[in-house]
C-alpha cells in the first residue's frame, strides 16, 4: 500500500477525529487571517500606533489591545495546533508500535503516518486561510454597506502567505514529534499505555476523598492522563486569557472610548452656526470614522458671525451657563522648542523642533464650555491667560513633549498645558481662551454656539424651540443636534470593538474542539473501564457523569487561570483609567459565563455518544 | 415448576455478528434451562460461542433471534437503564480477562456495585472486609489492580461479582490464564459457593470444575450438546 492511499484511508476511518482535528486547526488560522487583514483594513497597522482613522488617543487603546489580542491569538492558534495534532499523532502510537512489532519498517511507518500529518495539516490551513479572508471580505463588505469607508486597504496576499507558512511548519513539527518518540521506542513499550498519551500506572498523589466514586475514578484519570492533562489545562487557560482580554477588555475600552468621545463633543448638545460652518463641524466631527472636511473652508467670513443679539436671546431663553460660544477656524499653527533643566547638573536641554501642522483652532470660552474632555494636564485657566489645550493627535505629531513646549498661532505663543483626546478633526486641534483669538483675529464675535439642552424634557420640542429663535435672527443659520453626530461616533466605536470582540469567539470555538478531541482521546482509553462499570451494574449515565467531572475540572482549572490572566491585563496593561459600570461587570460576567458553559456543554458531546453504544460495543477490545 | 425456579431459560437462541460482507453465526437454535442452586458448566472451544452466551444470559450482548428469560424477565426487549440495574442486583460476572477498574483500589473495585445500588456506607464497608477476609485479600485492600498477580486479580473479580450477592453467578473461563495452585483456590471458592445455594454458569474446560457440575454442555458450532453426546 502507498503512503498516501493508506494515510487516505486511515484519515478516512477516523472521521470525527480527523474532523476535529482539520475544524480546531483550520479555526485558529481563520481567526489569526481574519485579525491581521482585518486590523489593517480598519487603518492600523499593528506596529504603528497613530496612523489611520482613530485619534492618537484611541489608537494608545486600540494598537496595544489589537497587539495584545494578536500575540494571543497567535499562541493560541500555535498551542491548540500544535495540541491537536499532537494528540491525533499520540493516539497512534499504539498502532505506530503494534507496526513496528510486526515487522513494519521505522522509515516505512514514519512515511505513513507523516503523510496524514501533511495531509491534515495542508488542509487545515488551506481551509483556515479561506475562511479567515471570507471573514475579512464579509466584515469589510458590511462596512461599506453601512457606510464606513475602511476597505481602502487592498486584499494583503503576503499575510495570508505568511499565516499559512507558520502554521503549515508548526502543525508538521509537532505532528512529527509523537511520530519521531514512538520511532525510537522498543515495540513493547510503544505498545503499552504507559507510553502513550503518557498514562502512569502508579498514582503518586493518593486520592482520599470519601467522595462517590464517579469522582475517583474522574479525578485518577485525570492524574494518569497528566501530559495531556497539564498541555489542555495550558491550551485552555490561553484561550480564555484571550477570551477575557476580547470580551473584558473589549466591553471596558468600548465603554471608555466611547466616554471620552462623549465628553469631548458634550451630551444633549445642539449646534447653533451659519448652515455652512454647520456642515464643516459636522464633518470635523465625523473625520475620525468617515473623513471628508474642506481644508481651504474659511471660518472667519463675516457672513458666519453670531450676532449679540442672538447670543442674547438663546441666553435668556436657556440660562448663560448653557450657552458655549466658540470661534473656530483652521491655521497653521508652529511648535515651539521647550526647554527642561537637568536634575543634578543643572544642565539645560531643548526639547522638540520646529515642527507645523494645519489644524483646527478653537476659541472657548474657560468655565463655560459644555465639553469635559479626558485630558492628560489641566484645561485653560481662565480668559486672560495665554495657555492652549492640543488635540491628541497634534500633540503626539507636532510635539515632542508638549506639556513643557509652546505653540504659535498668528505669530501668538501660548503655552501647552493639557493633552485632550477629542474626535474633532481626528485629535487635530488646539483650544485657546475666546477673548484672547478673538483679539488675534480682531474680532469680537464667536461663529458657533453650543447649547446644552435638557436632557429629561421633550428633546424635538427644545431644538423647535431654538430653531424658531434662530431663524427669526437670520435665515441662513441652521440648528443641528449634535447628538446625530455624536450616535454616529459611538456606533463607529462600537462596531470597532465588537468586531475585535468577535475574534476571540473564533479561538473560543477552536478551544472547544480541543476540549473534545482531549475528551475522546481519555474516553478512548477508559473505555474499557467503563464498559466494565456498565458491565457490573452502572447505568450509561455513568460515562456522562465522569467525563463532565473530568471536563469540569479542566476547565475550571484553566478559566481560574485564563480569566485572572486576562482581567490583570485588560486592567493593568491596556486600559488606563478604565470606565467600568455595574452593566459592564455583568455584561463581562455574562458573556464569559456562555463562554464556559458553551464549552463545557462541547466536551459532553462525546460521552453522550459514547453512553449510546451498546455495551458489546464499549468492551469489545 | 415455578418459573421463577428457572432461572435462565432460553429457547431457540442465536446470535449471528454481521460485517459489511460477512456473517459469522456464533450460536444457532441454542435450548437452555438452568434451575435455582444448579452448577452449569459450558464446554466448547476457543472462538465457539461460550463467552456470547455468558454475555447474552447476563444482559451484556443481545441476541439476534430467539428468546432468553432469566429470573423470569425477558431480557432482549429491555432498556439498558434497567438491564445496568438487573445486572447490578440478580447476577455476578467474572470475566475471563478479570475486568477490574484499574483507577479503582481492590477495596473500591468491591464495593462500587454496592454503590450503585445505594447501599448503607458501614454495609458497603462491613461487606467489602469480609469478602477481602474471605478470599485472602485483606492485605491487598489499598493495592490497585496493576499491583497484583493474575490470581489475585481474579479472586478480586470474584468478590467483586459476589459484593451485591446476587443470586447468578456467570463465571468465563476463571482458570485459564492462572497457573495450578492458583487455579485449584479458584475451583475451592466455587465449590463453597455452590455449597452456598447459589446458581452458577461457568464457561470453561477444566477437569476439576466440571467435577463440580450439576449440568453439563458442550458448544460446537454455535450448537449446544450434553456433554455426553
Amino acid at each position: 500500500m502507498s503512503e498516501t492511499s493508506f494515510s487516505v484511508n486511515d484519515l478516512l476511518r477516523r472521521r470525527l477525529q480527523t474532523a476535529l482535528v482539520i475544524t480546531s486547526l483550520a479555526l485558529s488560522v481563520a481567526s489569526t487571517v481574519y485579525l491581521l487583514l482585518f486590523s489593517e483594513r480598519i487603518g492600523f497597522s499593528i506596529s504603528l500606533v497613530a496612523e489611520g482613522k482613530l485619534t492618537a488617543g484611541f489608537s494608545i487603546v486600540f494598537s496595544p489591545f489589537i497587539l495584545m489580542l494578536t500575540i494571543l491569538i497567535l499562541i493560541a492558534g500555535a498551542v491548540i495546533g500544535s495540541f491537536m495534532v499532537s494528540m491525533m499523532m499520540t493516539q497512534r502510537i499504539r498502532d505506530i508500535g503494534l507496526m513496528k512489532a510486526a515487522g513494519c519498517p521505522n522509515d516505512l511507518v514514519f512515511g505513513y503516518f507523516f503523510t496524514e500529518v501533511l495531509i491534515v495539516v495542508f488542509v487545515s490551513c488551506a481551509v483556515g486561510v479561506a475562511i479567515g479572508s471570507v471573514a475579512d471580505l464579509g466584515s469589510t463588505t458590511f462596512l461599506a454597506s453601512i457606510g464606513l469607508p475602511v476597505s481602502q486597504v487592498p486584499f494583503d496576499l503576503w499575510t495570508v502567505v505568511i499565516v499559512f507558512f507558520t502554521f503549515f511548519v508548526l502543525g508538521l513539527v509537532m505532528g512529527a514529534k509523537p511520530i519521531l518518540d514512538a520511532s525510537k521506542v522498543e515495540p513493547f513499550k510503544a505498545v503499552s499505555p504507559s507510553f502513550s498519551i503518557g498514562l502512569r500506572k502508579e498514582s503518586s498523589s493518593k486520592i482520599v476523598s470519601k467522595s462517590a466514586f464517579t469522582s475517583r475514578i474522574a479525578v485518577r484519570s485525570l492524574v494518569r492522563h497528566r501530559s495531556a492533562t497539564i498541555k489542555i489545562v495550558v491550551c485552555l487557560s490561553v484561550v480564555f486569557t484571550l477570551v477575557t482580554v476580547g470580551v473584558a477588555g473589549g466591553l471596558i475600552a468600548d465603554q471608555t472610548t466611547k466616554g471620552w468621545v462623549e465628553k469631548a463633543v458634550g451630551r444633549d448638545a445642539v449646534l447653533v452656526a451659519h448652515h455652512d460652518v454647520c456642515d464643516q463641524y459636522k464633518l470635523l466631527l465625523g473625520e475620525f470614522f468617515a473623513g471628508g472636511s474642506e481644508s481651504s473652508f474659511n471660518f472667519t467670513d463675516e457672513r458666519y458671525f453670531i450676532s449679540d443679539t442672538l447670543l442674547n436671546e438663546l441666553g435668556s431663553l436657556f440660562g448663560n451657563n448653557s450657552i458655549d460660544a466658540r470661534l473656530a477656524l483652521k491655521t497653521t499653527v508652529r511648535e515651539i522648542q521647550g526647554i527642561s533643566f537637568g536634575g543634578d547638573t543643572n544642565q539645560t536641554q531643548t526639547i522638540g523642533d520646529n515642527r507645523k501642522e494645519e489644524c483646527l483652532v478653537v476659541g472657548v470660552e474657560p468655565g463655560r464650555t459644555l465639553s469635559d474632555w479626558s485630558l492628560k494636564g489641566r484645561f485653560l485657566a481662565n480668559d486672560g491667560v495665554w495657555e492652549t489645550v492640543v488635540g491628541d493627535t497634534l500633540g503626539g505629531e507636532m510635539f515632542s513633549e508638549p506639556l513643557v513646549q509652546r505653540m504659535r498661532v498668528f505669530e501668538t505663543n501660548f503655552d501647552v498645558v493639557g493633552i485632550c483626546i477629542d474626535p474633532i478633526n481626528n485629535g487635530r486641534v488646539a483650544y485657546v481662551p475666546l477673548k484672547i483669538l478673538e483679539n488675534i483675529m480682531h474680532s469680537t464675535k464667536p461663529n458657533l454656539i453650543l447649547i446644552k439642552i435638557d436632557a429629561q424634557g421633550n428633546r424635538t420640542e427644545s431644538v423647535d424651540q431654538i430653531r424658531a429663535v434662530v431663524n427669526a435672527q437670520n435665515s441662513e443659520f441652521s440648528v443641528v443636534d449634535l447628538q446625530v453626530v455624536l450616535n454616529e461616533s459611538l456606533g463607529f466605536l462600537g462596531y470597532i470593538w465588537s468586531s475585535v470582540m468577535l475574534l476571540p469567539f473564533l479561538t473560543l470555538a477552536a478551544a472547544a474542539l480541543c476540549l473534545v478531541g482531549y475528551v475522546i482521546l481519555t474516553m478512548e482509553e477508559q473505555r474499557q473501564e467503563f464498559g466494565i462499570l456498565r458491565a457490573v451494574g452502572a447505568r450509561p449515565n455513568v460515562v456522562i457523569d465522569v467525563v463532565s467531572r473530568q471536563s469540569l475540572i479542566v476547565l475550571l482549572s484553566s478559566y481560574g487561570l485564563g480569566v485572572s490572566f486576562g482581567t490583570i491585563i485588560t486592567l493593568l496593561i491596556l486600559v488606563q483609567n478604565p470606565v467600568v459600570t455595574v452593566y459592564t461587570v455583568l455584561q463581562i460576567a455574562g458573556w464569559l459565563a456562555v463562554a464556559f458553559a458553551v464549552t463545557f456543554v462541547c466536551s459532553l458531546y462525546p460521552a453522550i455518544r459514547f453512553a449510546r453504544k451498546p455495551l458489546m460495543e464499549i468492551m469489545r477490545p | 415448576m415455578t418459573s421463577i425456579e428457572k432461572v435462565v431459560e432460553a429457547s431457540a437462541l442465536g446470535k449471528i455478528y454481521e460485517t459489511t460482507d460477512s456473517k459469522l453465526e456464533v450460536l444457532s437454535d441454542v435450548d437452555l434451562e438452568i434451575r435455582e442452586g444448579e452448577f452449569l458448566v459450558v464446554g466448547g472451544a476457543s472462538g465457539s460461542g461460550k463467552t456470547t452466551l455468558l454475555n447474552i444470559i447476563g444482559g451484556i450482548d443481545k441476541p439476534t433471534s430467539g428468546r432468553i428469560t432469566v429470573f423470569g424477565e425477558d431480557l432482549a426487549g429491555k432498556k439498558e437503564n434497567f438491564l445496568a440495574d438487573f445486572r447490578c442486583s440478580k447476577i455476578g460476572f467474572v470475566f475471563q480477562s478479570y475486568n477490574l477498574v484499574s483507577t479503582l483500589t481492590v477495596s473500591e473495585n468491591v464495593a462500587f456495585p454496592m454503590e450503585w445500588l445505594r447501599k448503607p456506607e458501614d454495609l458497603i464497608v462491613a461487606r467489602t472486609d469480609q469478602l477481602l477476609k474471605n478470599l485472602g485479600l485483606h492485605e491487598r485492600r489499598e493495592h490497585f489492580p496493576f499491583q497484583l498477580s493474575g490470581g489475585e486479580q481474579q479472586r478480586v473479580a470474584f468478590a467483586r461479582a459476589l459484593a451485591n450477592d446476587p443470586p447468578l453467578l456467570l463465571v468465563d473461563e476463571p482458570t485459564g490464564n492462572l497457573d495450578r495452585k492458583t487455579s485449584l483456590k479458584i475451583v475451592q471458592i466455587l465449590e463453597t459457593l455452590k455449597g452456598e445455594g447459589k446458581t452458577i454458569i461457568v464457561a470453561t474446560h477444566d477437569e476439576r470444575i466440571l467435577g463440580l457440575a450439576d449440568q453439563k454442555v458442550w458448544l460446537e458450532d454455535g450448537k449446544l450438546m450434553k456433554y455426553d453426546e
